[in-house]
């Protein structure tokens, strides 16, 4: 009983494989001829330049959107976000100058 | 359990145990780190830096136990510090290559030398991290012993995707960066998936047609992790990037500048090792190797490796074909022992 059992799952296990292999080489032709296709459109210039110009146009209007937003957050007298990352920056900046600072410093005592 | 049921209970576990072998930040400034591994034992040889990419984690470096180059070089006696460059907040939208090249690629590496009590460091850079570390050493070259540079971009006029669409006209630069300030995760995520976009796809077939192996699992989901893990690639850098290397071609060619010295390939003369791979779609072979024909080394090597950018560097199978390589090419170019070891504290556990 258990012998037959076992044949039978084998049995039904290797239509399922088959069925998957044949799926599998199915998928892979598909896959290989469709990823050629993209490729090809994705390095097309139709393609391209129409994005490019779209995504080039999305940013001009964020920038856009964004400095109206910048001058009324000053006018209320508030700083802008740019204001902050310029302050920021310059922190940063400085601390690296006092590690530039700290690492010849330690040069000339070693020396 | 079936392996649809491993799958979920992966789902379920969350993150994978990523970036693993211990280790302790050794130095910071603004966001990035120095991270120095703990020897097994005494390590031996010149310090190793290696140093990631700009636009991903570095932990792809130290994925899990056993697929970890990082683990690798530790258990092989390397004395290893690694570059975390962290993730840039808005104000480091100003950062540029001077910054990362000149002032914390050589922090970092001086810093290496210094821990590990030597005068030079043999250095690794991996993708843009190989394009960084080249600029860093053809502009100063006296504190490095050797070079690996692992599918590392020199020259970036090619046939590849990345290399046309930064080509295509009607694409500012400078319209993305001025609206952005740093270029997000999400669009240079979206911008690698388009590379092939199938991938998806292929990979959700492989997952279920091996979803009984635990170790293909456990590899899986870690570099899942890491791929969608990305880090936003600061302003300043990247519009550099795409109209000077990409657009311009400018390494190759010698007319990039680093505060105001154009570098110079033929400047590198310490032993050099390029790998490449045969599947990467992201740094066509002819754009790293190039390296080797435009630098003065006597020494250099090319190594060229079956599988993809990621793949060829986490697989297990990495430790026979990679990681020995270049632990092999260290010791070569090992010019002497550290003098000493600094006694100084770390900063925190990484």
């Amino acid at each position: 009983m258990v012998q037959s059992s076992k044949l039978c799952c084998t049995a039904g296990g290797g239509l399922v494989m088959n069925g998957w292999d044949t799926y599998k080489q199915g998928f892979d032709a598909w896959e290989k001829a469709t990823a050629q296709l993209l490729e090809t459109w994705l390095k097309s210039p139709l393609v391209l330049e129409p994005a490019g110009t779209l995504l080039t146009s999305v940013m001009k209007v964020k920038t856009a959107s964004d400095k109206a937003a910048a001058v009324w957050w000053g006018a209320m007298g508030l700083p802008t976000k740019r204001d902050q990352e310029r302050t920021l920056h310059a922190l940063n900046e400085l601390e690296s100058r006092l590690l530039d600072l700290e690492e010849k410093l330690d040069a000339k005592t070693r020396s | 359990m079936s392996g649809f049921g491993k799958i979920w209970e992966r789902i379920q576990r969350g993150r994978p145990p990523v970036g693993q072998t211990p280790g302790d930040v050794v130095f910071r400034e603004n966001k990035w780190s120095l991270v120095r591994y703990r020897p097994k034992a005494t390590p031996s040889g010149l310090p190793v830096l290696l140093v990631p990419s700009l636009i991903n984690r570095n932990y792809v470096l130290d994925l899990l136990p056993g697929r970890s180059f990082v683990e690798y070089l530790v258990e092989a006696g390397h004395d290893v510090f690694m570059i975390d460059w962290g993730t840039p907040g808005p104000e480091d939208r100003y950062l540029g290559f001077e910054t990362y090249v000149e002032r914390y690629l050589g922090r970092a590496v001086r810093q290496t030398a210094k821990l590990a009590g030597a005068e030079k460091v043999h250095l690794l850079g991996y993708c843009l991290g190989g394009t960084l570390t080249t600029l860093y050493a053809a502009q100063h070259p006296e504190h490095i012993a050797s070079m690996v540079a692992l599918a590392a971009p020199i020259r970036f006029h090619d046939s590849g995707l990345l290399s046309i669409w930064t080509r295509t006209k009607n694409f500012d630069v400078g319209a993305l960066v001025e609206a952005f300030g740093n270029v997000p995760s999400q669009l240079l995520q979206a911008s690698f998936q388009l590379l092939k976009p199938t991938l998806n796809l292929s990979k959700l077939v492989s997952l279920i047609e091996r979803s009984e192996d635990d170790d293909f699992l456990d590899a899986f989901f870690a570099t899942e992790t890491w791929g969608y893990d990305n880090v936003p690639f600061p302003g300043g850098a990247y519009r550099r990037y795409v109209e000077e290397l990409y657009r311009g071609d400018a390494l190759i060619r010698g007319e990039f500048f680093l505060s105001g010295r154009p570098v110079r390939l033929e400047s590198i003369h310490f032993p050099t090792l390029a790998v490449t791979f045969e599947h990467d779609h992201i740094v066509p072979t002819a754009s790293a190797s190039i390296l080797l024909e435009r630098i003065s080394s006597v020494a250099k090597q090319h190594l060229h490796l079956q599988g993809g950018h990621v793949g060829a560097v986490v697989a297990k199978k990495a430790r026979a074909t990679l990681w020995s390589k270049v632990s092999e090419f260290y010791r070569q170019h090992d010019e002497r022992p550290p003098k000493r070891r600094s006694p100084k504290k770390p900063v925190a556990e990484a």
